[in-house]
């Protein structure tokens, strides 16, 4: 067994769960914290890909990534079949799980903490590092692992966006189908074991923080 | 010294308030929902109001005019929100020294240190918010405000989660830590006993407005309106008209009665009322009758008796009355049992001119 795939798969992960951090964060703090208009817009336009057939979120990410896009025409990054746009595919479809887990946990810390913070001099970036992250620390972990999983399961836009080029694109659910396409049944269990140990730690994980809560 | 003054329009109702509060303890007296945490919110800079003003020791930080708005991490106001908002995810030790992270390591650690004995919370540094009682968790709250050095304390209903023995005890402590520090505190309470136990100065306040603030006597003893006595357990609060002025004593009608007032502003034929606390009432004995001149001697019938803790609450029908009853009359245990009040229900009371005060019943009359 070629272990490009295995590693592919953990390099396109770990791209994508970062971003789905930093943005996870960032929306689940704007959407939990703040009220303006076109919110609940947003939030349901994040959700789509939890619903929509994989070839859907892999036709707008084409129309994103493609030619005639402005990050092609205007920023010239030519991502389309390359494992970045495998990486912006895992993001769309990990991020929502991360989004709704984090908006609830920030939305569940008591906002008097929060303020008695500002008046004993806090600063709004001390109120968020010293009292809002550790207080959602659980929900934000859990989000976060459910949504690396997801990352590292992606199939279906990943296959659109970015094909499934041998020792290129070829992410390990890729690999695997590829390897039932191709009756290579004993090189395709040894893949379908390993994902479903990495996802079985991942929901294990999850549910482990779900507990002590 | 603060003083505040707030518009902001809410659910249900506007809150318009105006007070002022010199330094020791101060105390905001209303029922749920008149709007009292929301002022102390305002006045700590963590809930905005639509326009006023808010001075604090002789510093504007808040004018809705001169557009003035300190944020809270610059009023140098402690808040005490109600439950006490310790963060759970530090210990007594961390929450108490939360604020002094810009200071020196060694200046943060003696400062934590001296409050932690000063609030006798030594071999509780460690624990948890969830693993101290009510009382601990108070006390670690209140040495965590004052580590900042505020140089006024606000605390949102400080004894509403504490069980009665505990509140008496704390009470006191909060009345030492005030002379201690020298700082203005103003408590928000709903309790009748934590308002006369602490209140220097009392705001009397409902559904968003200040309706009398005064000294602890003024309000309790000489509340403005029939709202306010009704608030500070007035107790008898009874429909009276003017009938006579004389020399020094202005004379009421009272269910068929003859009362004689101290002197009021209230022209014969007015409709006032007359108030008297149930435990200014006294019970006259007929033997004693002649120890000094009475006034004011009633008689007539008790016709219910409630006992709450060390204290007996009367209800007493006046002789010719037709009403249920007429009086409440409270008085200790042992007084009830010395006047054998068990087998003995006619009785004769003296309501004494001194403790006797009158309200308008119209409230376009201005009192003064």
């Amino acid at each position: 067994m070629s272990w490009h795939p295995v590693l592919l798969s953990i390099q396109v992960t770990a791209v994508a769960s970062l971003l789905i951090l930093v943005l996870g964060l960032t929306l689940a703090l704007l959407l939990a914290r703040s009220h303006f208009p076109g919110q609940i817009f947003l939030e349901t336009a994040i959700n789509l890909p939890l619903v929509l057939p994989p070839s859907v979120v892999g036709y707008y990410l084409l129309l994103v990534l493609g030619r005639g896009s402005p990050l092609v025409e205007r920023l010239g990054w030519r991502s389309l079949f390359t494992w970045q746009a495998a990486v912006i595919a895992s993001t769309v479809v990990g991020l929502p799980l991360m989004v709704q887990a984090a908006k609830a946990a920030i939305a569940g810390v008591d906002p008097a903490l929060e303020k008695v913070a500002r008046t004993l001099g806090s600063s709004e970036r001390e109120v968020l590092w010293r009292v809002t992250l550790p207080l959602a620390r659980r929900g934000i972990l859990a989000g976060f692992a459910l949504g690396s999983a997801r990352a590292l399961g992606e199939f279906g836009a990943t296959l659109m966006v970015a094909g499934s080029i041998p020792d290129r694109t070829q992410t390990l659910p890729l690999a695997i189908y590829d390897a039932v396409q191709n009756r290579q049944y004993d090189l395709a269990n040894k893949m379908v074991l390993l994902m479903t140990v990495l996802s079985f730690l991942a929901l294990w994980g999850v549910r482990r923080l779900e507990q002590s809560a | 010294m603060l003083e505040v003054s707030l518009q902001k329009r809410l659910d249900g109702f506007q809150l318009n308030a105006a007070f002022t509060a010199e330094s020791g303890l101060a105390v905001m007296f209303g029922p749920s929902g008149a709007g009292k945490s929301l002022t102390l919110q305002a006045i700590a800079g963590t809930f905005p109001p639509e326009a006023g003003r808010i001075i604090i020791d002789g510093q504007t930080v808040y004018d809705s005019a001169q557009r003035i708005n300190l944020p809270p991490q610059a009023r140098r106001v402690g808040y005490v929100p109600q439950h006490y908002a310790l963060f759970p995810h530090l210990t007594a030790r961390e929450n108490i020294g939360f604020g002094l992270v810009h200071l020196p390591r060694h200046e943060r650690e003696r400062r934590t240190g001296e409050l932690i004995e000063l609030f006798d919370l030594q071999g509780l540094e460690h624990r948890r918010p969830r693993e101290l009682s009510g009382g601990q968790q108070q006390r670690v709250a209140l040495a965590r405000a004052l580590a900042v050095q505020p140089r006024l304390l606000l605390l949102d209903e400080p004894f509403a989660a504490l069980d009665a023995p505990l509140r008496a005890g704390l009470r006191q402590e909060l009345v030492q830590v005030q002379a201690r520090s020298g700082i203005t505190v103003l408590v928000v309470t709903h309790d009748l006993a934590d308002a006369f136990a602490l209140g220097q100065r009392v705001i009397v306040y409902d559904a968003g407005r200040v309706l009398q603030q005064g000294t602890r006597d003024e309000v309790f003893f000489r509340p403005a309106t029939r709202r306010v006595a009704e608030f500070v357990g007035t107790g008898n609060i009874l429909p009276a008209v003017v009938e006579h002025l004389e020399e020094g004593t202005s004379w009421l009608q009272w269910q068929g009665q003859h009362i004689a007032t101290p002197p009021a502003p209230f022209a014969p034929g007015t409709p006032v009322y007359l108030c008297i606390r149930p435990t200014q009432i006294l019970i006259v004995r007929p033997n004693r009758m002649a120890e000094r001149k009475r006034e004011n001697l009633l008689c007539g019938h008790i016709v219910s008796e409630m006992m709450q803790a060390e204290t007996y609450t009367l209800q007493m029908r006046l002789d010719h009355s037709t009403a249920a009853h007429d009086l409440a009359i409270a008085l200790p245990g042992y007084v009830y049992h010395r006047l054998s009040l068990d087998s003995e229900k006619r009785i004769m009371v003296e309501l004494r001119r001194q403790v006797l005060h009158l309200i308008p019943r119209d409230t376009t009359v201005i009192m003064h």
